[in-house]
């Protein structure tokens, strides 16, 4: 795995603290990502998984900086963004997108969907009498008939909305859309709809997505590489085939087993103890020692690398590390 | 239909919401019977109508809501269930947990009270022996330090945690039945494996039935004996949970196995999804309710609502014109049909 | 994966009404085969007209206050006199105020004054004043909750310290500070008003917006690279219209009782324009032989607040009902 030149975001070594306060003089930082590099390819979806305090909803908001990042390198298509102001900051924007969960809450409830779409449509620069065609257009673009545009979001049903969300996305031309969640508040007979229009629409577009969800089987389907993230860092990080068929990290395991499955239903279960640690206190060494089953002494005091494994993904594990003698020193893989 | 070996019987419930729009019905003439100590689930999208059978199983309807038609009979009576009767076996007989324990939990007292008061109310415990048992109780659901626990608010805990103590009340009176309503759906994958565990474990000490209400098909296929799938307020398909994922009759059941992407088979370019939206509660519609989105829907399946028959052996009914008839126009050959 | 998949891919069916029959796995509309339910349409006209209807109370209070405009506007072409003129015919033989007949419908005051002319040009005082203070608080309210609400940090410390600081002051002092320096006026009374006032609104607006703020609407427009200003004015304000509409319809009941108290007081409108306050205050001593120099100003201010409240009570559950229709 090296960075190749079509590689559209490089992320290094993120970090996001926040300040929490403590009693009236007192606060301490809560570390909600700890040092997070990972590569997507333009038209491609890298897909990151992960249970709550994980930090991928985080990582997602720095990137399009609703939140400032407090160290770390975001390279986008070449140029430093995580320090951005105003009109290149404006610019960035507009190249990365976001789409969210809550399709009750993303869409302004006093606005119809015309407006909606509008207003992304004026950040591009078009002027109003050339929104209705556009709108349209996008509209056909995302399957919803064009009577939806005169319609409130309070008349249309989450499926209807999330598509509304999508073409506000593409309205501006991104390169990159933020998936956060996007599907985990829809029926399941809505989430494949859903689904497969985003495919489509990478396809025909060239867009790259990142894909941010816990439910592992949706990520299977959708990304191309999968990185796993654990109270703000990332465990194990690969093609999606390498990571969520061959696993190495115990965590990316336990995740796996612990997803109940129609078709493997009665399977012997990897129970995990525990629960995932409060980010703002995480354990020594690898925070994941605590519930881990095969940790060893080393967990507790040392924090493992994301190193690569030689012909396979990178994962963030003395015991990985220790059985395999040939995996080199940490470091960034080059 | 009253059988002596069953917790809850349901017939032909109804429930309805005054609406301006149709009859307001969002649970139509439903019927199914739980056993002693058997684990039944109650599987639908949004707007199926199963959170609200539930509700009606508790004699909890939210106002303006209403029985409309049917009754339900608990823990053996004769006598349907009324909100008056219910008082004595809700929380005894029949106990339910919710998905957001948060709202179930009252934020303001401490957890320790919370148990207490239950068990005070329902076994006449003095305070002493009622601590020690909330104690025990806690300690059975894998909560530590219990005794911290005791003293605490609910906010305190995480979802996993909050959600434990929610069936440590919910079985602290050893109910015949505990309904759980998407009990799992708003916590992470690793604590749903745990919480669907404990269960598991719990109610099978006590031999509660439990009726698992969700819209997760992966979590009944490996928690339920037995399966009631709904749509629109009516029960489309039931089965053993084996047989009836092998070879699902009904078209809507069908296609929602077909959606879900798998983890173990080849990733598909497309998922299989079905066209359209589940239709809102309370809708009057003639024929059958998912023959607009149907792959096999003929002129019939508009005007007729077909109803749940047998299909082959009693265990399994199905409420669909095309089921178990091989030469239904639209049906690829490659079937197996009972 | 289950077997007995009834997609049939190749074969064309009879086209039913409704459905359509796909190939394998096409991304269909939503639409298509069932219309989402239309809610009703948002339209707050229709709906406050009907539950007018259907609340006698809240349409004798609407209609009311519609009178009361009414007369208000007209009041030089519905008062049967001058409110100024003094009549030789309005005082008794002894000086005293009369009491109504067929000239003065309600009487005449200790200076020879129609009674009723005085209540209408009241209550054109009183509603102009009403409307004028709260519409001056209420912009200087929204507008620093807004900012307060929306900026965060110091800015909005100091700013919300400072309406506390105006919050506590006496208002009454004021005015009379005022007039100390600039003598009695109406136009003083509604800046005193609006003084005290404007903080009510400040602390909910801003209250309203630190909520607003986090909603996810509001997020997805900073990500499209949409202006602060642009976000308060499009997105924040039109969800604080509800709140901002409530509050000014009491503060209008408010002003109008806070007018009526100064001009009571006496360092309200200055004598001898008409204001209701002023006539109770006049009418004080005359209760036992005069007592319609109480009872009309008093019911009439009675009247008002009460139609206002009572108006102001309807307006906020049609307000909610709307908001609840078009959103969450």
């Amino acid at each position: 795995m090296s960075k190749t030149a079509t590689s559209l975001l490089e992320v290094r070594d993120l970090a996001v603290h926040f300040r929490v306060r403590k009693g009236l003089a007192a606060s301490r930082a809560v570390k909600a990502v700890d040092g997070v590099s990972f590569d997507l390819m333009a038209g491609h979806t890298l897909g990151i998984a992960g249970e709550s305090g994980s930090g991928k909803s985080t990582v997602a908001r720095t990137l399009v900086r609703i939140v400032r990042p407090t160290g770390g390198t975001i390279a986008f298509d070449g140029a430093e963004v995580a320090n951005l102001r105003g009109q290149p900051l404006k610019r960035y924007r507009r190249r990365m997108q976001m789409i969210y969960q809550d399709p009750y809450d993303s869409l302004d409830p006093r606005m119809s969907v015309l407006e909606v779409i509008g207003e992304a449509l004026t950040v591009r620069g078009l002027p109003k009498n050339q929104h209705t065609g556009e709108v349209e257009r996008l509209l056909g673009r995302v399957n919803l008939p064009v009577s939806v545009a005169t319609r409130f979001p309070g008349q249309l049903s989450g499926g209807q909305r999330q598509r509304v969300s999508i073409a506000r996305a593409l309205a501006v031309n991104p390169e990159i859309i933020i998936c956060d969640e996007a599907v985990a508040a829809l029926d399941v007979s809505i989430r494949a709809q859903i689904l497969n229009l985003l495919k489509d629409i990478q396809r025909d577009t060239g867009v790259g997505y990142l894909f941010i969800s816990h439910d592992l089987s949706t990520l299977r389907f959708m990304a191309h590489r999968v990185a796993i993230m654990y109270v703000g860092r990332v465990v194990e990080y690969g093609t999606s085939e390498e990571v969520l068929t061959n696993p190495l990290h115990p965590y990316t395991k336990a995740l796996i087993a612990a997803v109940p499955s129609v078709t493997s239903r009665g399977r012997l279960r990897l129970k995990l103890r525990g629960e995932p640690p409060d980010p703002g206190d995480p354990p020594s060494g690898c925070p994941f020692h605590p519930r881990c089953p095969e940790a060893i002494d080393e967990c507790r005091r040392v924090r493992p690398d994301l190193v690569a494994v030689p012909g396979g993904q990178s994962v963030a594990c003395h015991v990985v590390f220790r059985s395999r003698p040939s995996v080199q020193a940490p470091g960034w893989p080059a | 239909m009253l059988r002596r070996d069953a917790v809850v019987v349901v017939n032909r419930l109804s429930v309805a919401f005054p609406s301006r729009t149709g009859s307001g019905e969002v649970v139509r003439d439903l019927s199914f019977s739980v056993k002693a100590g058997q684990r039944v689930g109650l599987v639908g999208e949004s707007g199926c109508g199963k959170s609200m059978t539930a509700r009606a199983i508790m004699q909890l309807i939210p106002v303006p809501g209403r029985i409309s038609g049917g009754e339900v009979y608990v823990g053996g009576d004769q006598n349907p269930a009324s909100a008056a009767s219910a008082k004595r076996w809700r929380g005894t007989t029949v106990a339910m947990i919710t998905q957001d324990p948060l709202s179930s939990l009252n934020p303001l007292v401490r957890i320790g009270v919370q148990i207490t008061e239950m068990l005070r109310y329902h076994g006449r415990l003095s305070r002493a022996q009622a601590r020690t048992r909330a104690v025990e109780l806690l300690n059975a659901v894998g909560i530590p330090n219990p005794k911290r626990t005791m003293r605490q608010f609910p906010n305190v805990l995480s979802g996993g945690m909050r959600q434990r103590v929610a069936l440590a009340i919910a079985i602290s009176c050893n109910p015949s039945l505990l309904i759980a309503d998407e009990p799992t759906t708003a916590l992470d994958v690793t604590i749903q494996a745990q919480v669907l565990d404990l269960l598991e474990q719990m109610t099978a000490e006590h031999n509660s039935a439990v009726l698992l209400i969700t819209h997760d098909l992966g979590v009944v296929a490996n928690f339920c004996e037995e399966i009631l799938v709904m749509y629109a307020g009516r029960i489309v398909e039931t089965g053993p949970t084996e047989h009836l994922l092998e070879s699902p009759q009904h078209p809507y059941t069908v296609a929602l196995l077909a959606s879900v992407p798998s983890m173990t088979e080849e990733v598909p370019e497309r998922l299989n999804s079905i066209s359209g939206s589940p239709p809102v509660g309370g809708l009057d519609m003639r024929g059958c309710a998912f023959a607009p989105r149907c792959q096999l829907a003929q002129p019939k399946c508009l005007d007729i609502e077909p109803q749940l028959r047998e299909l082959g052996d009693s265990a399994r009914r199905v409420a669909c014109h095309a089921a178990g008839e091989p030469s239904w126009p639209g049906r690829r050959t490659a079937e197996v049909v009972p | 994966m289950p077997c007995g998949v009834p997609f049939a891919p190749e074969r064309a069916s009879p086209r039913v009404a409704g459905v359509i029959n796909l190939p394998e796995n096409e991304i269909v509309p939503d639409l298509v085969g069932i219309e989402p339910v239309v809610l009703s349409q948002p339209n707050f006209w229709s709906r406050a007209g009907k539950s007018l209807l259907h609340d006698p109370v809240a349409l004798c209070s609407v209609l009311f206050i519609l009178l009361l405009v009414v007369v208000a506007v007209f009041a030089p072409w519905i008062a049967p006199y001058n409110p100024l003129r003094e009549f030789a015919n309005g005082l008794s033989e002894v000086g005293a105020p009369v009491a109504p007949n067929s000239h003065f419908l309600l009487g005449t005051d200790e200076a020879g004054r129609d009674v009723l002319s005085r209540l209408i040009f009241g209550a054109r005082v009183s509603l102009l004043v009403g409307v004028v203070a709260t519409a001056l608080a209420s912009t200087i309210g929204v507008l620093i909750g807004a900012v307060a609400g929306y900026v965060g940090g110091v800015t909005e410390s100091v700013l919300m310290r400072f309406t506390d600081m105006v919050l506590s002051f006496p208002i009454l002092l004021f005015c009379v500070a005022l007039i100390a320096v600039t003598g009695p006026s109406t136009r003083n009374v509604v800046l005193v008003i609006a003084f005290a006032y404007w903080t009510y609104l400040a602390r909910v607006v801003r209250g309203q917006v630190l909520s607003l703020k986090e909603r996810e609407f509001v997020t997805a427009a900073r990500t499209l690279g949409v202006g602060h200003f642009k976000i308060i004015f499009k997105h924040v304000m039109p969800h604080l219209m509800p709140t901002i509409i409530v509050y000014g319809t009491l503060g209008v009941a408010t002003s109008i009782l806070i007018e009526a108290s100064l001009s009571f007081l006496g360092i309200g409108v200055p004598l001898p324009q008409a204001s209701w306050g002023g006539m109770i205050s006049e009418g004080q001593q005359y209760f036992q032989t005069a007592p319609w120099l109480l009872i009309a100003p008093g019911v009439a201010l009675i009247l008002t607040v009460l139609s206002i409240n009572l108006a102001g009570d309807w307006l906020t559950d049609v307000l909610d009902a709307t908001r609840r229709e078009i959103g969450r």
